[in-house]
Parts: C-alpha cells; structure tokens; sequence
C-alpha cells in the first residue's frame, strides 16, 4: 500500500519529510504527502495522527522543524496570506466564519487578495450560485446561520479566490448526517466543475472514501498507508491503524 | 458660574448652571471619544491595552508645540496639527513594528504586550521631558481658533467647538470606513479571530500596523486640541489615557460606537457629578463609575 498509486497529472502541491514539533511533541514525524491537479484526496487516521497539522504545514501555521513544502515542485516558506495568493485555500476545522460579518462580507473577506471589486463581485455571483442556500442569507450576520449554513460558508469563503487546492479540515464536524451528505456533495461538486484540487481532513471514513480519488492513513505523524478507497478497504489497513487490530 | 439674570433663575437657581455643565460634559466627552476611538481600534485588533497610547497622544501635541513655539515655523496652523497627527501615527506605527510585532510573532502574552507597552509610555514621556522639560506649556497660536461662542448660556470657546467637531467627524468617518471598505471589513475579521483572517489571505501584521497608524494619529489629534485648549505637560498622556482606558471599558472595550458612547457617558457624570461639591472629585467619580459597570455590565454599554 505504500507504492505511488497517482495518475499522470502534473503534482501541484507536496510535501517532503516534514517534521513539525509542538515543544517536545512531534505531531508530524517524515510525513510526505503529495497532491495532483484536479484531484480529492483524503488525509485519515486515529486522534493525534496529524492530519490536520498537515493542512496547517502547508499554511504556515504549524512550526515546521525540518523537510520541505513545494508548490509546482519548488520550495517555498509557506506564509498565510502568501500560500493564499499562490491558489491553496483553507476551510479549517468548526467553520470559524467571521460570525460579527455578514454571509456577503465574509465572501468579500474570503476573497480579500483579489483586490478589483469587478472580480469580486463576479466570484461572489460564482460562489452564490455554487450555495444558493448562501444567497437567500446573503445579509445575514453568519453567527445566527446554522452549523450546515456556516459550513457551507466556510467553504463558499474559501472559494473567493479562485483555488487551485482547497484544503478542507473536518468539514463534517458537529453536522446532521443529512448535512454531511449535503456538504460532501458539494465538495464534489467543486472539483468537477471546477476542476478545484481538495484535500480533506476527515475522521468520517465511510462517507469521506465514497468521493475520493485516493487518501492517505496517517498514524503517530507519519504515513502509514495510501491508495485508492476500494484498496485501503480491502487491505485491512484501515481496521490495523483505527482499531489496533493484527 | 454665569450671574442669574433673569426672575426664573431665582426661582430655578440651579437650572442657570446646566447648559454650561451639558456643554462641559460634551466637550469631555468628544475628548475622551478621540483617545477611546484609537485605543478600542488597536484594542480590538491586537487584543491588549496599549498603554503608551497616552504618551502617544502627548507627541502629537509636542510636535506642534516644536513647530510653533520652539523652531517658530511659518507653517498654517492646520498644516501643523495634520503633522503633529502623522508624527503620532507614525510613533504607534513604529512601537508596533519594533516593539509589539515581534513579541507578538513570540507568541508574547497579552500581559507581556501590556507590560512592553508601560515600558514605551514612560521611555516616551521621559524623551518629552529631557527635549521639552517637565513644565506645563500654553499651545496658543495666531494662526489658531480664538474667541467664543454661546449656545443656550453655555460659553464654548472655538477650540472647543473644534474638538466636538472632530471628535464626531473623526467617529462617522471610521464608521463609515468599517461599513463600507474591505480594509474596515478586514479589520472586523482580525477582531473576530485572528488566526482565520490569515487563514484567508489577510496579511493582517500589515493591517495591525495600519491600525496603529490610524489609532495613534486621532490620540495625537486629542493631544494637540487639548493642547490648544489646556495646555500641555510631559505627563498629559496619562489623565487621557485614564479616561479613554475608562471610557472603552464602560462603553465596552473594543467596539468603536461603545468607546464612543462610552466617552460621553463619563464626561456627563463626570461634569454632573462635580455640580454641588468640588472638581476635584472628577477622576473619583470618573473610576466610581467604572467601579460600578465592572459590577454590574462588565462587557460595557454596547455587547457585541
């Protein structure tokens, strides 16, 4: 399971041996993780694995102690807003929309690196059409929407600026199964019109496999596992690393 | 006190005195609003109480002191406050990006900040008092606004209209730019979290240093019309500091229409308050007051 399994797409965004050290916790040990154009790809594992300190390396947000982070195979020193203007968008975990702002001037702020208000308002018609359920509340203070309301906000935010990747932390987090279902067709959604590349941190395997291309099993900082849903379900490496089992 | 002129004032003998305290309360109140505005702004952003923002506020007012008074300039006097305003902002701008920026960027606490920003406040009035001395200075200048007007029995010298004027200029423009401009938008988002405002491509140390720059630069303004309209002293930032630190906390720190309402509700207690006893009793009444919304609405007048 440890092979290459990517198709013939150029790699956009990777990872190389990348250790991030909180103090004396290693939350990321040599993990090496690489995305292709146009592409879903989950980040899986037990608490504490490090998927979303993955997400939060390629931001620049999390303390990268050694190892590498390359956009279109170069490195580069991942700063927030610098890694925003390259075309990687983050939603990160439990919404966190600006909950004072409304739905439309959150979008605005999503897509505060675009600058010409023409362009701005052209995506901000994009991303209502992409969430209609967003249109209906365009004036509404985001704090008052509902948890599937905001999520979809989140994401909406994130695609203010046109992305190339889209990294998706948690996104069903605290959400009514029937949401989840709503928000993963959405994330689906995205990518085949867009052609948006999506990373997602997710602990809902089940229903996250049903709409990857492919997905890595992170365990203690490291990757343990990766492939394509229907070889990581058949292997049995799912049960080894979730449940402990030999 | 105004003499009691006519028949209703001996029958009403203390309603004579009421437009003048109403006035004096207001007076207090917009300057109180202008060094709250730019404390809430930098609040808001950064999280911490910038103390040096009174010494700040006191370099506004010295700079046009030097201008006017020391180097005697042929400069127009309005020219000379809008330098004396830059001069501020560009001392807040340059404590943020020297001192602040990179405790920040250590992950410094909030109480850390605070504790930097006593350091700044005392170095910067020291450096007023070594150039300028420690003795108190008349601001005066035939160029600036003389006279007075009087409005309902109260008498406001021009001065005096002028810092009512900009203290509610000051307030709608940054309503104004907070409603409808993506910088004010960006700088809601930093108040709401931080973190996420990167997140989403917000380079927000270069707005937090706008925000210094902006909020210094109306602490200069109230430095220098209280200058024009008091006179100044190396130690003038820490009354205002004082009462614009009050004047946020009870209007609720951090809300630009909170700090603004705040500001008049402390100068109406505060000139109120001094009615039957003696003015002295200003700045006990100016912390009663605040004694008493700590107890009963610490969040202040305006929730978010």
């Amino acid at each position: 399971m440890k092979s290459e399994i990517r198709n013939e797409k150029e790699i956009l965004l990777k990872l190389d041996d990348v250790h991030v050290h909180y103090g004396g916790v290693h939350a990321l040990d040599g993990a090496s993780v690489a995305i292709d154009e146009g592409e879903i790809v989950a980040l899986m594992g037990p608490n504490g694995a490090g998927k979303s300190t993955v997400l939060k390396a390629i931001f620049g947000i999390a303390p990268v102690h050694s190892g590498e982070v390359l956009w279109h195979e170069k490195r580069f020193k991942p700063v927030p807003h610098e890694v925003v203007a390259r075309g990687i968008a983050f939603v990160p975990q439990g919404r966190r929309v600006f909950k004072y702002l409304t739905v439309e001037e959150n979008l605005e702020i999503g897509g505060f690196i675009v600058g010409d208000k023409k362009e701005l308002a052209r995506r901000m018609a994009e991303v209502m059409e992409t969430f209609p359920a967003l249109k209906a509340k365009r004036r509404t203070k985001s704090g008052t929407l509902s948890g599937g309301q905001q999520q979809m906000l989140a994401i909406a935010r994130g695609l203010m600026v046109d992305p190339k990747v889209l990294l998706l932390d948690e996104p069903s987090l605290g959400l009514a199964p029937k949401i989840v279902k709503e928000v993963f067709e959405n994330i689906k959604e995205i990518n085949e019109r867009h052609g948006t590349a999506i990373v997602v941190v997710e602990h809902n395997i089940k229903s996250i496999l049903g709409i990857v291309d492919r997905a890595y099993v992170l365990a203690k900082g490291k990757v343990a596992a990766q492939g394509k849903p229907e070889e990581l379900l058949s292997s049995g490496v799912l049960e080894k690393i979730f449940l402990g089992e030999k | 006190m105004r003499l009691m002129k006519t028949s209703e004032s001996y029958i009403f003998p203390y309603v004579d005195i009421v437009p003048q305290l109403i006035a004096n309360s207001v007076i207090a109140g917009a300057i109180y609003a202008l060094i709250a505005l730019g404390f809430n702004l930098i609040y808001g952003t950064t999280k911490f109480f910038n103390l040096a923002h009174g010494a700040v506020a006191a370099c506004g007012a010295y700079t046009v002191f030097a201008i006017l008074k020391i180097f005697a300039l042929p400069v127009n006097v309005v020219v000379t406050c809008v330098i004396g305003a830059v001069v501020a902002g560009s001392i807040g701008y340059g404590l943020d990006k020297f001192v602040y920026l990179p405790l920040r960027k250590r992950k410094a606490s909030n109480m850390v900040l605070m504790v930097a920003s006593l350091g700044a406040f005392t170095a910067i009035q020291a450096v007023i008092a070594i150039l300028f001395t420690s003795q108190f200075q008349a601001l005066e200048s035939s160029g600036g606004v003389s006279g007075s007007v009087e409005v309902y029995g109260a008498i406001i010298t021009h001065t005096q209209v002028v810092i009512i004027a900009c203290g509610l200029a000051i307030m709608a423009v940054l309503g104004l730019v907070a409603k409808y401009t993506l910088f004010g938008k960006a700088v809601s988002a930093i108040k709401d979290d931080e973190e996420v405002a990167r997140m989403v491509g917000i380079d927000t140390n270069k707005i937090i240093g706008r925000v210094f720059f902006i909020g210094s630069a109306i602490a200069g303004v109230a430095g220098i019309l209280i200058g024009f309209d008091t006179g100044i002293e190396p130690t003038m930032g820490m009354n205002l500091l004082l009462k614009g630190t009050i004047a946020s906390i009870i209007g609720g720190v951090g809300s630009l229409y909170g700090g603004f309402l705040g500001a008049f509700v402390l100068g109406f207690a505060e000139n109120f308050g001094i009615w039957k006893i003696s003015g002295e009793w200003k700045d006990a009444i100016a912390f009663v007051v605040l004694i008493i919304f700590l107890l009963i609405r610490p969040e202040g007048i305006v929730k978010k």
